[in-house]
């Protein structure tokens, strides 16, 4: 016993791959009743940028967080309009994990989130855009701050305010100084975001 | 351009958007450490004030200042028995909680990436052999990869400078190295046999598909120099390479629950890592 060295050529011992991996075979294969093979299955469906319809599909009804976790990935990575439109149904989901793992997936995806934040952020729920603003958090993407001061403009709910409010006090520039001052009227009779409003405001004019 | 100067409003700004973005904390004693390179950035940037250079940080799509800036402020060295307590925690912890599952005869699979030039595949070499007297009862598969050729070439080679090798015993490195004229250190043969070194694309799918069965991952300091993508893809990589209650082991600044839920995370005396789940 002790150290055992097998050849680089093989390096896997037990390839569960069997499955063809073309387009369509990996398409029966995200069907497997194998959690494994689904998971493979969506993971392979990266590289083909038509897969989104079927992953988002698959999605919707896999039981397992493993394999949720690799179709999150594959989509990110095909960020496509139906990728991006199925994500933003998954906002609307009852299901915390999912709704959780759409807004991770899509602050990882600026490009193709950017055309449709401003639809977000005006979303009659209110809900959706908290979320939309949960994604602006990570969201590398120039508008963040204009899109931001919209928000704490024109808003008139508080949930949505504070979130927003939270975000500036870090990424706040010059500009988000009068807008902070005007939403300071806007909820006169709220202590806690009085105070946010000054914490941003002292970090923005520190800095 | 006039001198750029940092004010403590700034540096706490960046340091909080520093430490969410890649887990790496920096106290108020590294003050000059962190302005230092701040500067050199908004410079190199000609960036013409800290905001300026933080709004391109924060916002810039292809996440390419943010990496430059991480790879200014993450210190780029490697050398043997680096974060050893994870060693400790491998012979201590994971390699029992391992083999309890494991049939007397079947093999241990262990993976260092990246390589390197070898100091940490070794370093593991040598800590089961000095540490883990059952390794006379197992067959153990020491495997390391990395990108870049060069210097997996230099892994194979396994001669080390001084310096690499300063936290390495007079004991130790009489029993596995063998001094050259140069003054440079070259590992013993058996140990430069006992490791495959092998190159590896983390980002590539047809790279790390063969990548499997697993018990134990070595990935410490990688993930902080990828994107946030990458570094899902990665998580990824080790889901699928792991047997289920495999480990995983990150840089004491990287944390796997930032980048993904696949894993549980393992709170050993000597350390915390991060566990494939059981099979259901």
């Amino acid at each position: 016993m002790g150290f055992v060295k097998i050849s680089a050529t093989d390096i896997s011992t037990d390839d569960q791959r069997h499955n063809d991996r073309s387009y369509l075979g990996l398409l029966d294969s995200l069907q497997s009743t194998d959690e494994m093979t689904r998971r493979w299955a969506a993971r392979d469906l990266a590289a083909f940028p038509q897969a989104s319809a079927a992953l988002m599909e698959q999605l919707t009804q896999e039981p397992d967080r493993s394999v949720r976790e690799a179709i999150f990935v594959s989509l990110t990575q095909i960020g496509d309009q139906i990728a991006v439109d199925g994500l933003i149904t998954c906002l609307r989901s009852e299901v915390v994990n999912l709704r959780n793992d759409a807004i991770e997936a899509m602050k990882l995806m600026p490009d193709a989130v950017a055309p449709m934040m401003q639809g977000l952020l005006h979303d009659s729920d209110p809900d959706i855009r908290i979320f939309a603003v949960n994604i602006l958090e990570s969201l590398r993407h120039p508008k963040v701050e204009s899109w931001l001061i919209d928000v704490i403009t024109t808003d008139p709910h508080l949930n949505v305010c504070a979130t927003a409010l939270d975000l500036l006090a870090e990424v706040g520039s010059q500009q988000a100084i009068e807008p902070l001052q005007q939403l300071k009227q806007k909820f006169a009779d709220e202590p806690f975001v009085q105070f946010a409003i000054d914490i941003a405001l002292t970090r923005i004019q520190g800095a | 351009m006039t001198k750029q100067e940092i004010s403590l409003e700034e540096f706490q700004k960046f340091r909080e958007f520093f430490y969410r973005k890649t887990g790496i904390q920096f106290d108020d004693n590294k003050r000059y450490f962190v302005d230092k390179r701040l500067i050199e950035r908004i410079e190199a940037t000609q960036s013409d004030s800290f905001r300026n250079y933080f709004t391109t940080l924060r916002f810039q799509t292809s996440g390419e200042e943010l990496q430059q800036l991480t790879n200014l402020m993450t210190v780029n060295e490697t050398y043997f028995f680096r974060e050893d307590y994870q060693f400790k925690c491998l012979v201590e912890s994971m390699l029992p909680a391992v083999c309890a599952n494991k049939k007397p005869g079947t093999r241990l699979r262990i993976w260092s990436i990246p390589s390197s030039s070898g100091e940490e595949p070794y370093s593991i070499a040598i800590y089961l052999i000095e540490h883990w007297p059952q390794i006379a009862d197992w067959d153990v598969e020491l495997i390391s990869s990395d990108i870049d050729t060069d210097i997996l070439q230099k892994a194979r080679q396994g001669v080390y400078s001084p310096r690499s090798v300063q936290h390495v015993s007079p004991l130790l490195l009489d029993r596995y190295f063998k001094k050259q004229k140069s003054g440079d250190f070259q590992i013993c043969n058996d140990l430069r046999d006992s490791v495959e070194f092998t190159r590896v694309n983390l980002s590539e799918v047809s790279d790390t598909r063969p990548y499997r069965n697993f018990d134990v991952i070595f990935c410490r300091n990688l993930l902080i120099y990828f994107d946030d993508l990458s570094r899902r893809k990665a998580a990824e990589v080790f889901y699928d390479a792991l047997n289920p209650g495999g480990f995983v082991c990150l840089g004491h600044s990287e944390s796997m629950s930032r980048i993904t839920s696949l894993f549980n995370v393992k709170k050993f005396p000597e350390a915390i890592v991060y566990q494939k789940p059981e099979q259901k």
